[in-house]
C-alpha cells in the first residue's frame, strides 16, 4: 500500500496528533478540565506540603514574581514571547501531521546564528538587531530542515530525528561558544573558557518601550502576536493553509488533489523550526536573558513552547493566553525558587496542568468507547486495544 | 428443513433494543435460531443488523430485552461470556494480522502458553473435517482474499461454535468461493447440529443458502418466512420498504439482471473515441510486478468495466489513476493528451475524476467540512492565487450538494458526520464537477445500501449519458454485467481479454478471472 509509504515513518505521531485536535468540546470536556485543573492544584499543593513547603506561600510567591508589580508582568509578559513563538511554529507542522518535538535544538540553533551575526556583521543601529533575528529564523529552520531531509532521503521518523538533533544542538553552542568564533576573550586569567559567547554590543539588544527602568518590554512579545494571529489566519483562509490542513487530516486525499505531499511536509517542519530559531533571537536580543550565547539559552522555552501547543491543541489563537500562563509559571517560578523551594516542583506543578488540559478529550474518548456508545466505532474490535494504547 | 420444537431452539432474542443517543438501532427485535439450520438476517446498511450482533456477541450492552441460550437466561455483558456460550463470529473486515502466519493467527486469544503443534493439528483436523485446505505456515498477507476467508473461518470453527455468526462473508469472494463457503456452512449446520446465522445484504445468498431468513428494516424486524416459501422480489420488498423493479435493482441487490439496457446493445457495436488509454501500464512493488502491461481504453459515453476479484491489480490500478502511485512504465493518456504521471495532480488537470475504492484513505477528508471536500479540487477556479474565497466555495458546494442530493446536517459538518452513501456522493460530486472527461469507479457500491447503490449506478449511467467516459473498476458481477458496455477482466496483474457485455457470460467471465482465455 502506498499509505504506508507516504505516512510510515510517522503513524504513530500521525495517530497521536489526532488525540491533540479539537476533539468532542461542549460542557462535558469544560467541565472535565475544570475538574482536573482543580485535581492537579491540589495535587500540586499536596506535593509542597509533603516536601515542607506552604501551599498558600507558594503561591503568593508566585503572584508576587509574576503579576503582582511592573518588574512581575514584565518578566511574566518578556517570557511570554518566545513560548508563544515556539508554540505557533509548533502548530504549524502539527497541523501539517509533523510531529516536531526538537524545538529547544531549533531555539538553540538560532540562538547560535543570531549570536554569529551580532558579534561577527557590524551593521550600524538597529539593522544589527533585525539581522540578527533573521539569522536566528534561519537557522532554526535550517536546523528543522536537516530533520524533513533525513525524513525524506532515509525515512528516518521525524520525532525521534527531531528530538536528537536537540542535544547534537546543545554540543554545538557549546563548542562555538568557547571557540574563536563568537568568543574574542577565549582564553580568561585562569586559561578555563567561559561557557558563553561574549555579550551582543548593545544596537544588537532589543530597547525596551518607553523610559521606565522597571518596565522592559520590548517588540518581542508584539512579533509574537502578529505571529500568531497571522499564523492562525493563514492556515484558515489561505490555499496554502487549506493544503497543510488537508495533508494532516489525510495525506492520501491531499496527495490525490495535487498537493506535493513531502515538500510541503518538509517546508512546514522548517518554519517550525524558523519560529523556534527566532524564539531562540529573541532570547539572545530581549532581557530574558544575559545576551550572551551559551548552551543554556534555550532555559527550556523550546520545552516549554511545545507544550503550549500541546494544550493548546494546536490552535495559534488560543496557544496566546496559554503561553501566558505559562509564562506566569516561569516568572513565578523563579522567584518561587528564590525562596527555597526547589525549582524541580514548578516543573512537576506545569507537568500536572499539561496532563490537566491534555486528558479530557482522551478520557471522554475512552469512556464512549467503553460504553460502546459510538455508533460509528470500527466494527473490528481488534483494532480497539492498540487506539486505547495510542491514547494512553 | 425448519425445526420448530424448543428442544432443538439454540438461541432466542426477545425485545432487544438498543439506542446510540437519539438513534434507535434496534427496537424491540426479536429473533430465534434452531439448532440444525443457516439462518438468515437480511437488510440494508444501518437497518440494525451489525448492533444486534454486537448485542450477541457482548461487544455492547444491550438496552433492553432477554437473550436466552439453549432455554437458559443470559447476561451476555462481555466477549467472553459470550465466547463461553458458543457465540462466534466471522467479521465482515478480515480480523487477520497480515505479518503473521496462520496458526499464529489461529492461535490469538487463547490463553495459557501457546503449542504450535497443538495448534497445527487442531488446523489440520478442523480443515479435513469441514473441507477447508489451509496452510497453517503460510504467511496471511501472503493468501488470496478467498483464503483468507477460509483462515477467518477455520479460526472461529476450531473454538467449536454453537452458533457461528458470518457478517456478509461473501464480499471479497468470488462465486466459486462463495459456493464452497456455502457447502461447508451447510455441512456445519446439517452434521453436526450448529446453528449459522448468515448477515447479508445480497439477495442471492440469502435465498441459495439459507432455511429461514428475518428481514430487518430500520431497527425492527420487518418480515420473517422460510427461505422456500418466500421469493426474492418478497424479500427485496421486504428489505427495502417498497417495491423494486427487478432489473436496476437486481444487480444492487445482488442477483444478475435479467435482460440488457438499451444502452448496452448500442454500445457494444460502435465503441466511441477514446478519452483514456492506458498502453502498456506496468507497477512493480518491491520486485514484483503487480501490473503488467496493461492496455484498456475508454471511449466517451460509455461504461467500461474492469472485472476481477479482489487482489488481482484492480487495487493498484486504482491507486495509479488516484494519482497515488506512479507507473514503472507505460502511459497513461486522457482525452487524447498524454499526462506526465510524476506530477501531483496531474490526473485532475487532465479531466480525469476518481471515485477511489476506500474513500476515506483517499477518497475524502473526514474532518473537513462538507464545502472543503466538495471544492477541494476545484480551488483553482473557486478562489484567489491565494485566499480562499469562502462565498464562493458555499456556494459551489451548495449547487452540487442540491444537484447530487447530498444529505448532511450543514455543509460546514464535517463529512464524517455523514452516511456512507452521502460521503460517496461527496467524492462522486466533487469528481464530477469540473471539465471531467474520465470518470474512473472503483468499487464504487461497496458497503453502500440498496437505495444508495441505486444512485451511484444512476448517476453512473447519467455521467455516461453526458459523453464522461466511465471506467467502472469492480470486483461484483452482477454490478459489472448490469451497467457496462465492455468488459475487460484482470487476472494477475494483467488484462486476460475484453468482450462485449452481449458476449459476456458469467462462466465466460469466470474463466478469464481464472486467467484462461475464454
Amino acid at each position: 500500500m502506498s499509505a504506508a509509504s507516504l505516512t510510515s515513518g510517522d503513524e504513530i505521531a500521525r495517530r497521536f496528533l489526532a488525540r491533540l485536535r479539537p476533539g468532542p468540546g461542549g460542557w462535558i470536556a469544560t467541565g472535565l478540565t475544570v475538574v482536573l485543573v482543580a485535581v492537579a492544584a491540589g495535587a500540586s499543593a499536596l506535593l509542597l506540603l509533603l516536601t515542607g513547603g506552604s501551599p498558600s506561600a507558594s503561591a503568593a510567591a508566585i503572584w508576587t514574581g509574576s503579576l503582582a508589580d511592573a518588574t512581575g508582568w514584565t518578566t511574566t509578559l518578556l517570557n511570554a514571547a518566545p513560548l508563544l513563538l515556539v508554540a505557533v511554529g509548533a502548530c504549524i507542522c502539527a497541523s501539517a501531521g509533523t510531529f516536531n518535538i526538537g524545538q529547544e535544538g531549533q531555539v538553540l540553533i538560532g540562538g547560535l546564528a543570531g549570536a554569529w551575526v551580532g558579534l561577527r556583521l557590524a551593521l550600524p543601529g538597529p539593522m544589527l538587531v533585525v539581522m540578527v533575528l533573521i539569522a536566528a529564523a534561519v537557522g532554526g529552520g535550517a536546523w528543522a530542515a536537516l530533520s524533513a531531509l533525513m525524513l525524506r532521503l532515509r525515512g528516518v521518523n521525524v520525532p525521534v530525528s527531531t528530538l536528537l538533533m536537540t542535544f547534537l544542538a546543545i554540543q554545538l553552542v557549546t563548542f562555538a561558544v568557547s571557540t574563536p568564533w563568537l568568543q574574542e576573550s577565549a582564553q580568561g586569567s585562569s586559561g578555563i573558557a567561559d561557557a558563553a559567547s561574549n555579550p551582543l554590543p548593545a544596537n544588537a539588544r532589543l530597547a525596551g518601550f518607553g523610559q521606565y527602568p522597571s518596565v522592559q518590554l520590548n517588540v518581542g512579545l508584539f512579533i509574537a502576536l502578529v505571529a500568531a494571529v497571522g499564523v492562525a489566519l493563514v492556515l484558515s483562509r489561505s490555499r496554502w493553509g487549506f493544503r497543510v490542513r488537508m495533508l494532516g487530516l489525510n495525506p492520501l486525499t491531499a496527495k490525490h488533489t495535487g498537493v506535493r505531499v513531502a515538500a510541503l511536509g518538509g517546508f512546514t517542519l522548517a518554519l517550525s523550526g524558523a519560529f523556534a530559531g527566532l524564539a531562540g533571537g529573541l532570547l539572545l536580543v530581549s532581557p530574558v536573558g544575559t545576551n550572551r550565547l551559551q548552551a543554556g539559552l534555550s532555559d527550556n522555552f523550546g520545552w516549554d513552547g511545545l507544550l503550549v501547543a500541546l494544550v493548546a491543541r494546536n490552535r495559534p489563537l488560543v496557544a496566546i493566553p496559554v503561553s501566558l500562563v505559562f509564562a506566569v509559571l516561569r516568572a513565578g517560578g523563579d522567584f518561587l525558587s528564590a525562596t527555597g523551594v526547589p525549582y524541580y516542583l514548578v516543573d512537576v506543578v506545569k507537568a500536572l496542568l499539561v496532563l490537566a488540559f491534555v486528558a479530557p478529550p482522551v478520557l471522554i474518548d475512552l469512556f464512549s468507547r467503553r460504553r460502546g456508545a459510538t455508533p460509528q466505532a470500527a466494527p473490528d474490535m481488534s483494532v480497539v486495544p492498540t487506539k486505547v494504547k495510542a491514547a494512553a | 428443513m425448519t425445526p420448530t420444537t424448543s428442544a432443538a431452539r439454540i438461541l432466542e432474542l426477545r425485545g432487544i433494543t438498543k439506542s446510540y443517543g437519539s438513534v434507535t438501532a434496534c427496537d424491540a427485535v426479536d429473533l430465534t435460531v434452531d439448532a440444525g439450520e443457516i439462518h438468515g438476517l437480511l437488510g440494508e446498511n444501518g437497518a440494525g443488523k451489525s448492533s444486534l450482533m454486537k448485542v450477541l456477541l457482548g461487544l455492547i450492552r444491550r438496552d433492553a430485552g432477554t437473550v436466552l441460550v439453549r432455554g437458559e437466561q443470559v447476561a451476555l455483558d462481555s466477549p467472553q461470556e459470550a465466547a463461553e456460550l458458543g457465540i462466534g463470529m466471522v467479521h465482515q473486515h478480515f480480523s487477520l494480522i497480515s505479518g503473521l502466519t496462520v496458526w499464529e493467527n489461529v492461535a490469538l486469544g487463547d490463553t495459557g502458553a501457546v503449542n504450535k503443534q497443538a495448534v497445527c493439528a487442531e488446523i489440520a483436523e478442523v480443515a479435513a473435517r469441514y473441507g477447508l485446505p489451509v496452510d497453517p505456515e503460510a504467511r496471511v498477507d501472503a493468501l488470496a482474499a478467498g483464503e483468507r476467508q477460509r483462515v477467518e473461518v477455520v479460526k472461529c470453527l476450531r473454538r467449536n461454535p454453537q452458533i457461528l455468526i458470518l457478517d456478509e462473508p461473501t464480499s471479497v469472494l468470488t462465486q466459486a468461493e462463495s459456493q464452497e463457503l456455502f457447502a461447508v456452512l451447510g455441512r456445519v449446520v446439517q452434521e453436526e447440529g450448529r446453528a449459522v446465522i448468515l448477515i447479508s445484504h445480497k439477495l442471492a445468498e440469502i435465498v441459495q443458502a439459507t432455511d429461514r431468513v428475518t428481514v430487518l428494516r430500520k431497527g425492527s424486524v420487518a418480515f420473517r418466512a422460510v427461505t422456500a416459501e418466500t421469493t426474492a422480489p418478497e424479500l427485496a420488498r421486504q428489505m427495502v420498504g417498497r417495491d423494486v423493479s427487478l432489473h436496476d435493482e437486481a444487480a444492487a441487490l445482488g442477483m444478475l439482471p435479467v435482460r440488457k439496457t438499451r444502452t448496452a446493445e448500442r454500445g457494444a457495436h460502435d465503441r466511441q473515441p477514446p478519452v483514456l488509454r492506458l498502453a502498456g501500464l506496468t507497477v512493480e512493488k518491491g520486485g514484483v510486478k503487480v501490473l503488467e502491461g496493461v492496455d484498456l481504453t475508454v471511449g466517451a459515453g460509455e461504461i467500461c468495466a474492469l472485472y476481477g476479484v479482489e487482489g488481482s491489480g484492480q487495487a493498484v490500478l486504482g491507486e495509479v489513476l488516484a494519482g497515488l502511485l506512479a507507473p514503472t512504465a507505460g502511459t497513461v493518456e486522457v482525452a487524447g493528451r498524454r499526462v506526465d504521471m510524476s506530477r501531483p495532480g496531474a490526473l485532475g488537470k487532465a479531466g480525469l475524476g476518481i471515485v477511489p475504492e476506500d474513500r476515506h484513505q483517499s477518497g475524502v477528508v473526514l474532518d473537513m467540512s462538507v464545502t472543503e471536500n466538495l471544492t477541494m479540487k476545484s480551488l483553482d477556479r473557486l478562489s484567489g492565487r491565494f485566499l480562499l474565497r469562502r462565498r464562493a466555495m458555499h456556494s459551489e458546494a451548495r449547487r452540487l450538494a442540491d444537484e447530487f442530493n447530498i444529505v448532511a446536517p450543514s455543509l460546514d459538518a464535517p463529512v464524517r458526520s455523514l452516511s456512507g452513501g452521502n460521503q460517496q456522493r461527496v467524492v462522486l460530486a466533487r469528481e464530477l464537477s469540473g471539465h471531467t472527461s474520465v470518470l474512473v469507479a472503483a468499487q464504487p457500491t461497496h458497503g453502500l445500501d440498496v437505495g444508495a447503490i441505486e444512485d451511484m449506478y444512476a448517476r453512473l449511467r447519467q455521467a455516461a449519458a453526458d459523453g464522461v467516459g466511465v471506467l467502472l473498476i469492480s470486483t461484483e458481477l452482477e454490478e459489472v454485467m448490469a451497467l457496462a458496455t465492455w468488459i475487460a477482466v484482470i487476472s494477475s496483474g494483467r488484462i486476460t481479454g475484453a468482450l462485449p457485455v452481449s458476449d459476456a457470460t458469467p462462466e465466460r467471465l469466470g474463466m478469464l478471472v481464472g486467467g484462461e482465455a475464454a
